[in-house]
């Protein structure tokens, strides 16, 4: 058994990456992401962590090197922060390196919190899975290398935590033992992993077999499609091992018998748990889904969902500028084909870091009940 | 100190194999022969977008990865500490990334990694301009030189600034080796990479490479080209170990006038006798300055 700690979000990342056993950690400090590599840095400087630390120039070379280090065997990490992850957008585009990196949430128009920088990445082929408390950021890390690793995927992951409202809060957090772990996460064995006793021929097979064709982007969205049942494979062993559960691709919370559902990612989803509570017990039949895994995009739950809920409120954190909330679109575009199409309604909550509050998210509940009932205006609300 | 291996005794295993995607006369596709054939089988190389990426890809039957034009020296940097991450210690970790990836995009990440120190070998291959995008003018393209985008007319008279000196940029940084090479001393060149190859931390070698197509000189005549940039003083062959001292390698007894290396390539046929007499007066200069501080110590 583990024993419990209060600690900070980036704290609760670094544990994960250590209890992951990386072992190449390559990061350049930016706001509110930076005391994640120096909790690594002090972890390695202890001895309780034996890992390269490359103390890079910028983000680009981060990535970059956390990706030469993938290539060459070894499970390798960073982290960032919105500004520094669109530093990395052009190493980031295409990559298939099973490298994992937390994002601690930046908008580009505060210091604070919104998920536009991540999901701003959403097209370069990453896996994109959002927590919404400390714990599930310890043991999402710990996922993420499972599901990257996975023969199946063998794809990068980047996590993300809300900056502040995760990073720089603290909560108790159950760190597991490193056995249990181990048993959970068995060593890295990289595909393109440098090995004398492999034919050159054969190697040069596994690390660009589709390089210069279509085939190499269907090969990479057939992977990332791959992804969505070892994703589920991995909560349900996880769940076996830990006793905890984040619903893989996403979770129902509180919906049965729901006729709406409000959608939410990251603490949103945290701070609307107990709203949704309240509302049930006042007989509004309101349920919440999280949506843990926006890429790849889980289309095909949504529509067994749909089956069951007459409305969806679909709460944006993030604006594609000019077209509007980016979950929005996606869950519009996987419930278009549905026979019976349920309402979907949008909201912009909490960008630039705005505080989302209690009852904000009852009023976006309750609008959301309405409009499985009736027709409401308008479709999409700035909070 | 390196030695040079006098070129009958060249006799390492042929990595590259026969055939090239480059032009006619290419001095990438000479050099990948004999940096490989420095290195040796055990090698893990990287390279970035350019005429290089096509010299070797497929080549150079090796470990190797590509990555973006900006980075280089981070994925090289990555690839070494995870190799050592891994127990792996005794293979080559090797660059070979054009002017573009070094004096330019890649400036950034490589001052970096010689900081660092990191454990890994680079070898400009300098073809003095854009040459994969159809030869425009890097930071290493060199005065007056005329290239797509410092073309001669009634305004301009090729390029307008000197060229980066980048072995001496990457020199400051105080790293276990910096040296320059030329395609038409291949003992020189084989010489200084098995000398440094065996040097922990970050080795630098700057290869001048004569590109017929965009220097516009007669592709039999490369090997020429590149011994009278040095014989002219216009290509100084020197390496710098333990950081800072600094020797001549090469050293013509007597520099030749620079217009015998010059009037060969159509990317000078422009200049008049003062730009000529100008180019003339910052080569003698800078040969009595290396003279000067052959044998010393740098002050780095």
């Amino acid at each position: 058994m583990g024993h419990k700690e209060l600690m900070v979000g980036n704290k609760a990342v670094a544990y994960g990456a250590k209890l992951s056993r990386v072992e190449v950690i390559s990061a350049y400090p930016i706001t509110p992401q930076t005391t994640i590599v120096q909790y690594l840095a002090e972890f390695i400087a202890k001895g309780e962590l034996d890992a390269k630390f490359i103390e890079v120039e910028s983000e680009m070379s981060a990535q970059l090197s956390v990706q030469g280090a993938s290539f060459a065997g070894a499970r390798a990490f960073t982290a960032t922060s919105g500004p520094g992850l669109l530093y990395m957008h052009h190493p980031m585009m295409g990559c298939q390196l099973p490298v994992v990196m937390a994002v601690v949430h930046r908008s580009n128009k505060s210091m604070q919190a919104d998920h536009t920088d991540l999901l701003a990445q959403r097209d370069t082929g990453w896996i994109q899975l959002y927590c919404e408390n400390n714990q599930e950021v310890l043991d999402t890390c710990m996922m993420a290398y499972k599901i990257a690793e996975d023969e199946r995927v063998y794809l990068p992951v980047a996590l993300g935590l809300d900056g502040y409202i995760l990073s720089y809060t603290a909560e108790p957090v159950e760190i597991p033992d490193q056995e249990e772990v181990d048993g959970f996460l068995p060593p890295y064995k990289a595909m393109t992993a440098i090995d004398p006793s492999i034919p050159y021929e054969e190697w040069v097979l596994n690390v660009s077999r589709y390089y210069g064709s279509q085939e190499s982007w269907y090969e990479h969205h057939r992977n990332m499609l791959n992804a969505m049942e070892v994703i589920e494979e991995a909560d349900r062993e996880f769940s076996e091992v830990f006793g905890r559960s984040y619903g893989g691709l996403l979770e129902e919370y509180n919906c049965d018998g729901a006729e709406a559902v409000i959608v939410a990612m990251g603490t949103i989803a945290s701070t609307a748990r107990p709203v949704i509570d309240e509302l049930r017990e006042e007989g509004k039949d309101v349920g919440l889904v999280k949506l843990k895994t926006f890429r790849p995009f889980p289309a095909e739950k949504f529509r067994q969902l749909a089956e069951k809920y007459d409305a969806f409120g679909v709460i944006d954190r993030n604006l594609s500028i000019g077209s509007g909330g980016v979950v929005l679109g996606e869950v519009r575009n996987a419930l278009y084909s549905t026979k019976d199409k349920p309402a979907v309604i949008g909201f912009h909550a909490g960008l630039a870091g705005k505080e989302v509050r209690p009852e904000d998210v009852r009023r976006m509940a309750e609008k959301t009940l309405r409009a499985a009932q009736e027709d409401v205006e308008p479709s999409v609300t700035w909070i | 100190m390196s030695r040079a291996i006098p070129i009958g005794k060249i006799d390492a295993q042929e990595i590259m194999r026969s055939g090239t995607l480059s032009c006619q006369g290419c001095g990438h596709a000479i050099l990948a022969r004999l940096v490989f054939k420095a290195f040796g089988p055990r090698t893990v190389y990287a390279t970035v977008p350019g005429c290089i990426w096509i010299t070797l890809v497929r080549y150079i039957p090796l470990y190797w990865r590509g990555t973006v034009f900006e980075g280089g020296a981070a994925l090289l940097s990555g690839i070494t500490n995870g190799l050592q991450a891994k127990g792996i210690e005794d293979m080559n970790v090797v660059g070979l990334i054009g002017d573009g990836g070094t004096v330019d995009i890649g400036l950034q990440g490589l001052s970096a990694a010689a900081e660092r120190n990191e454990d890994i070998f680079w070898v400009c291959a300098d073809n003095n301009a854009y040459m994969n995008t159809g030869g425009q003018r890097s930071g290493s393209t060199p005065k007056y030189a005329q290239t797509t985008t410092t073309p001669v007319g009634k305004m301009s008279r090729g390029k307008r600034t000197r060229q980066k000196n980048v072995p001496l940029i990457l020199a400051a940084h105080n790293v276990p080796y910096v040296g320059t090479a030329s395609l038409a001393y291949p003992g020189d060149l084989i010489g200084k990479i098995e000398y440094a190859k065996r040097l922990k931390g970050f080795k630098y070698l700057h290869v001048q490479s004569p590109c017929p197509t965009g220097w516009g000189f007669d592709t039999s005549k490369t090997i020429q080209i590149a011994r009278l940039m040095v014989q002219c003083g216009l290509w100084p062959l020197y390496e710098i170990t333990e950081g800072n001292k600094f020797r001549l390698t090469v050293k013509p007894r007597e520099l030749r006038p620079v217009t015998e290396a010059l009037d060969h390539q159509r990317r000078y046929r422009h200049l008049t006798d003062e730009e000529t007499a100008e180019i003339q007066t910052t080569v003698t200069n800078r040969w009595l300055q290396l003279t000067e501080l052959d044998g010393k110590k740098l002050p780095f």
